[in-house]
């Protein structure tokens, strides 16, 4: 018989603009919140959990494994292996793939998934001049030897690596993730009016998916120490009243002279983390759950780096043929916004008879993507993405829309830095 | 004397091992027979030709525990004490004196007898087990050291670092007593034998010989107030400390620096015998006496189950806390403290907040001290999660409902809970003034209902009143009694009556202040003579100011309506309730308060508030302030633990009454005072009040009968 995985129920922390209302909280710390409370909303005897796979990119220095300080800090027992994973801007969708793989094979039958980011804490580094200095001086015996080391410096040395600019810039094609969004505006002819209106469309969405309360069945508040003054209990990023006008007056971000992406239509670096409760289907019933959703099939696909922007283009047939759909079955889609422009470059790709059929080697193209499927609650330009978080959320906020507008599929979708897409569909059991 | 066989001597060739395991006891201690079979020991080791002894518990978790409480308890007068003592130094002098050098492997508590027989040794080597902990804890049962502890300790290691630990009772973990050089080496607990051996090889070559090891100090500083002159501000500075701390009221810590100041330098006979006589003069005191007998209370309950069934305590593994206010915040951070999961629920997450915020607050301060880790910090707040719905509650095995002290909404509260938890949870209340009995009518199962009353601040106040309604179960009652424990706290078991304990006979005293200072005493000399003059932590005034004017007079009106006349409130209380004054909680009271709580001064313009006069005669006696105040605790103690059977025994009374009020322990408890001073004194007292002040002092029937009968408490 055939293993089904589904994902019991999730929770989320609000997201944050980094620097903002969550910038003092520790990665660790985001996510042991969202899973202790997850845990606690499902009741769930933790004796029973087979893993913890916890998507981050960060890599902060004192949880270097920061899955399993995130397990033990929310109550999974000792004995319950937990582990980090790490596939950049998709690290918190392969953690579910991951815990899918293990559900489905029949390994494991009850896997606790996310991702947490704090991109507030990502550090500034030393130069490799001033560790070498800094290691002369520190191993130093004698007290001349230590001066000779002192004398060395200049302040140029003293200039840090900001580690989220080297974060995001591609290693393999030397450019930055922004510079990637110019080349997909400018080879798929997006205007910046375009990118201005797509972006406040987002925000616009989402502030109206705040209203109605959407998001109160995904997220828990945070509880900001040390004085607990304030309780973010929703997202941070959404503007009340974000207009293309308003975004018009912003400035090119990556090139001064002839682009078009700015801080306004692209998402802002964001803190939060996001985590799901995945079961085998029959052991969630055998438990009493009424699980929120299937997971039918996935993918990853990579091509060229300087145009990661279009990874859902490329992940999702794959994932549409493994779960037995076509992308006109999808009835809600959460493609994530890293860049207005980029998510306008998809949609034309997606439509695209020529692009499916050279790129793709389709035999037609996929589909236009209907508008009134996509983010209908908004998406990160306006909510924010927390690199190692997002996959997860994407995943959860389908799933809950489809539960709450009693829709069947869904699909979601990102792009991934270094030049890969990603993919999952599901299915609401609540129908 | 009966012969024992605690001591095992086990030939190891060159070297003697001396094995301690006294049969029939968990923990190894100095009783008579133990030191008449050392004496023995001793001498056996003295004619040998063994080049080493070495000394080693079979106890787990114990080395020595220390001298024979009981027998300190037993020591009636000063030439039977003096006895006692000259046979423990002549035998530790011995021990001291053997040809060959001995060794002590410290594995587990070293405490007390067993630390000073420790000192007579020539090289110490400590385990690093968490267990091992080297130190005099003498001053707390009202004695000092009187092993030799105050000569040999100050020269060890110095007079300051002496007096630390001799003063406040003080134990030190290895690490530590490495550092202060009370042991040559703290060493992981397992190769505790190895070490040993090595010492017993540098000992055979001659690296290691017999010695008196005595103190350098390290640092300018250091020695010059180890040296003559410096010695002087040590010993004054340390006694101001110790007047300041003790208020006078326990004599053992002043003779105990005034034995180390005298006997310093001088030659062991003569400091012996200096350290001898005042030992003697403090071991016959009420006060030490006292502060035995609450120590025995104190195990008592360590061994104690709550009920007199062989009923076990369930396992507890989730805690659920509901509000998240001052009670409920406190017991949050305290089961978390404690590594419990505990969960808040609370209407608002602003309220939630709050809670948090305390739990923080306390761990931070921790952390500021190094108490804890910032690892530990964050591991205990992750333990407390928090929710506006039952979520979680499934797992609750315990819930502690903490929410607004009114019975309907209580009820209310109770009810949903149930519903929301599986079967055989458990629902506590830590209700202060409501009957639990009623309260659990809401429980569809009353009899997994009971009563948990912690005092505020909860991480602070060491009592819980364990409350069992008419229909609490003994299992109930044994797990929250096995909780409380858990929690670091002691419990006593209560029956359900108005203000249970500890509340029905404060609030007396409490009122009788507002008597007082209509006789015309002044807010600080009442308060003075409660604090300095009899031993409470804090006066009445003051007291009414930490529990709220608005909280105490409501809960005066509630006894007023429930034990009838004989509760008299002043009119002052009335006045009271016409101002602004909430007591601490804005700053408003009978004292002033700093912004952080701390109290300045009692504030005039009370009086005026009052309705009295601002110029104060304070005319009254102090014997008559405290007899009024005392005396009606006393009578209404007699009311709850003879008529009422609020609790089962005079004993767990005291104890309640010292742990949830901070009734001075050096007094051995309120009903252990009613004792000392005499039953029918204080009935004679009450009458003469009764007919002078009003029906609140008449005597009870309980209380009249045991004057009659010449019976006392205990």
């Amino acid at each position: 018989m055939s293993r089904n995985v589904v994902i019991v129920d999730g929770l989320r922390t609000p997201f944050a603009k980094a620097g903002t209302d969550l910038k003092t909280i520790h990665p660790a710390v985001l996510g042991q919140k969202a899973l202790s409370e997850l845990i606690a909303k499902t009741n769930l005897d933790t004796e029973l959990v087979d893993e913890v796979i916890i998507g981050n990119t960060g890599s902060p220095s004192d949880s270097v494994n920061i899955g399993r300080v995130v397990a033990l800090r929310s109550g999974v027992p000792l004995k319950t292996s937990a582990y980090t994973v790490h596939r950049n801007c998709a690290s918190a969708l392969e953690s579910v793939t991951s815990g899918y793989e293990k559900i489905k094979s029949g390994t494991m039958d009850v896997v606790l998934v996310g991702g947490t980011e704090s991109m507030s804490q990502l550090p500034l580094l030393f130069s490799a001049k001033f560790q070498d200095i800094f290691g002369e001086f520190a191993f130093a015996k004698t007290l001349g030897k230590r001066l000779g080391a002192l004398k060395k410096l200049k302040l140029a040395h003293l200039k840090p690596r900001i580690s989220v600019v080297e974060g995001l810039t591609d290693p393999f094609a030397g450019i930055n993730m922004g510079q990637t969004a110019e080349i997909l505006a400018k080879e798929f002819g997006i205007t910046r009016e375009q990118q201005d209106t797509f972006a406040a469309r987002s925000h616009n969405l989402a502030v109206e998916a705040q209203k109605k309360g959407a998001f109160k069945e995904e997220i828990t508040p945070m509880f900001v120490p040390p004085k607990f003054k304030k309780v973010i209990h929703q997202d941070i990023g959404p503007r009340d009243g974000q207009s293309v006008e308003k975004l018009a007056k912003l400035k090119p971000y990556f090139d001064r002279k002839y682009g078009s992406i700015t801080v306004g239509n692209a998402c802002p670096l964001t803190d939060g983390a996001a985590m799901l409760l995945l079961m085998e289907e029959e052991k969630a019933k055998s438990l009493g759950y009424q699980p929120l959703a299937r997971i039918k099939g996935y993918a990853f696909a990579g091509l060229e780096p300087e145009r990661m922007g279009l990874g859902p283009v490329y992940s999702t047939p794959i994932a549409l043929k493994r779960a037995g759909l076509e992308l006109k079955d999808m009835d809600l889609i959460e493609l994530n916004e890293a860049f207005a422009a980029q998510v306008l470059a998809c949609n034309k790709a997606f439509a695209s008879d020529e692009f499916c059929q050279s790129k793709l080697g389709l035999s037609k193209a996929m589909g236009e993507v209907d508008m009134d499927k996509l983010n209908v609650n908004g998406g990160a330009i306006a909510l924010g993405h927390p690199v190692g978080a997002t996959g997860t959320r994407l995943v959860l906020t389908v799933a809950k829309a489809l539960k709450a507008q009693k829709k069947k599929y869904g699909l979601a979708t990102l792009c991934i830095g270094g030049g890969q897409g990603g993919a999952m569909v599901v299915e609401n059991m609540n129908v | 004397m009966s012969t024992i066989n605690a001591l095992k001597i086990i030939d190891k060739g060159d070297y003697a091992l001396v094995e301690f395991d006294l049969k029939g006891e968990k923990v190894n201690k100095l009783s008579g027979p133990v030191m008449e079979q050392l004496r023995q020991v001793t001498d056996e080791l003295k004619k040998s030709n063994y080049k080493a002894v070495v000394l080693k518990s079979k106890k787990n978790k114990i080395f020595i525990a220390g001298a024979d409480i009981e027998e300190i308890q037993g020591i009636k007068d000063k030439t039977e004490c003096k006895d006692l003592l000259i046979s423990a130094h002549n035998i530790f002098n011995a021990w001291e004196d053997l040809p060959m050098p001995t060794i002590a492997a410290i594995d587990g508590a070293c405490l007390g007898g067993g630390c000073e027989w420790a000192l007579a040794f020539d090289y110490r080597i400590a385990t690093l087990d968490k267990s091992t902990r080297i130190g005099l804890p003498e001053v707390k049962l009202g004695i000092f050291p009187g092993f030799g502890g105050c000569i040999r300790l100050p020269r060890m290691i110095g007079i300051q670092a002496a007096l630390d630990i001799i003063l406040a009772g003080k134990s030190v973990v290895a690490k530590k007593a490495a550092k202060l050089g009370l042991v040559d080496e703290a060493v992981p607990k397992e190769i505790l034998d190895q070490r040993v051996e090595l010492f017993i090889k540098d000992i055979t070559m001659g690296k290691k010989s017999k010695r008196q090891k005595k103190f350098k100090p390290r640092g300018k500083m250091a020695a010059v107030l180890e040296s003559f002159l410096g010695r002087g501000v040590v010993f004054s500075q340390a006694k101001k400390m110790v007047l300041k701390q003790s208020k006078g009221f326990y004599p053992a810590p002043l003779k105990a620096l005034d034995v180390v100041k005298k006997a310093f330098g001088q030659s062991r006979a003569k400091a012996q015998e200096i350290e001898m006589n005042a030992f003697c003069e403090v071991a016959v005191t009420d006060v030490s006496k006292n502060l035995i007998n609450v120590f025995y209370l104190l195990e008592a309950v360590k061994k104690k189950t709550g009920v007199s069934s062989d009923i076990k305590p369930k396992k507890i593994s989730h805690l659920g806390v509901l509000g998240a206010g001052v009670m409920g915040g406190g017991i949050a951070q305290l089961a978390a403290d404690k590594n419990f999961p505990v969960r808040m629920k609370d209407i608002s997450n602003e309220a939630l907040a709050i809670g948090y915020k305390q739990a923080s607050d306390i761990w931070s301060k921790k952390l500021k001290r190094r108490r804890i880790t910032k690892h530990d910090y964050q591991k205990k707040m992750s333990l407390i999660g928090s929710g506006l719905d039952y979520s979680g509650f499934k797992k609750m095995d315990v819930v502690i409902e903490a929410v607004v002290e009114d019975m309907k909404i209580k009820k209310l509260v109770i009810a949903d809970t149930v519903k929301n938890c599986k079967d055989d949870a458990i629902i506590a209340t830590n209700t202060s003034s409501l009957s639990v009995t009623e309260m659990s009518e809401a429980h569809p199962k009353p009899e997994n209902f009971v009563g948990m009353h912690f005092f505020n601040p909860v991480h602070m106040m060491p009592l819980v009143e364990v409350i069992r309604g008419a229909k609490t179960s003994d299992e109930a009652t044994a797990t929250i009694f096995d909780l409380s424990k858990k929690m670091g706290k002691t419990p006593v078991v209560v029956k359900d009556g108005p203000g249970f304990l500890v509340n029905r006979l404060l609030l007396p005293w409490m009122s009788e202040a507002l008597f007082l200072l209509e006789d015309g005493m002044s807010i600080k000399t009442l308060d003075r003579f409660f604090t300095h003059k009899f031993g409470m932590p804090m006066g009445p005034c003051r007291l009414l100011d930490e529990v709220g004017l608005d909280t105490s007079i409501k809960v005066l009106k509630i006894f007023q309506n429930s034990l009838g006349e004989r509760i008299q409130v002043s009119a002052l209380a009335d006045k009271i309730k016409s101002t602004d004054r909430l007591g601490k909680k804005n700053s408003k009271g009978f004292y002033k308060y700093d912004e952080r709580g701390k109290d300045i001064e009692a504030d005039e313009s009370m009086y005026k508030d009052l309705g009295i006069s601002s110029s104060r005669s304070d005319s009254l006696s102090q014997e008559e302030c405290i007899e009024r105040g005392i005396y009606q605790m006393i009578n209404e103690a007699a009311r709850a633990l003879i008529e009422d059977k609020i609790v089962e025994t005079a004993g767990e009374l005291d104890l309640a009454m010292i742990m949830g009020t901070g009734f001075p322990p050096f007094r051995g408890g309120l009903l252990r005072y009613a004792d000392q001073v005499g039953i029918k004194k204080i009935v004679e007292s009450l009458d003469g009040y009764h007919k002078k002040l009003g029906i609140r002092f008449e005597p009870s029937q309980a209380l009249r009968d045991m004057a009659a009968n010449d019976k006392t408490f205990y």
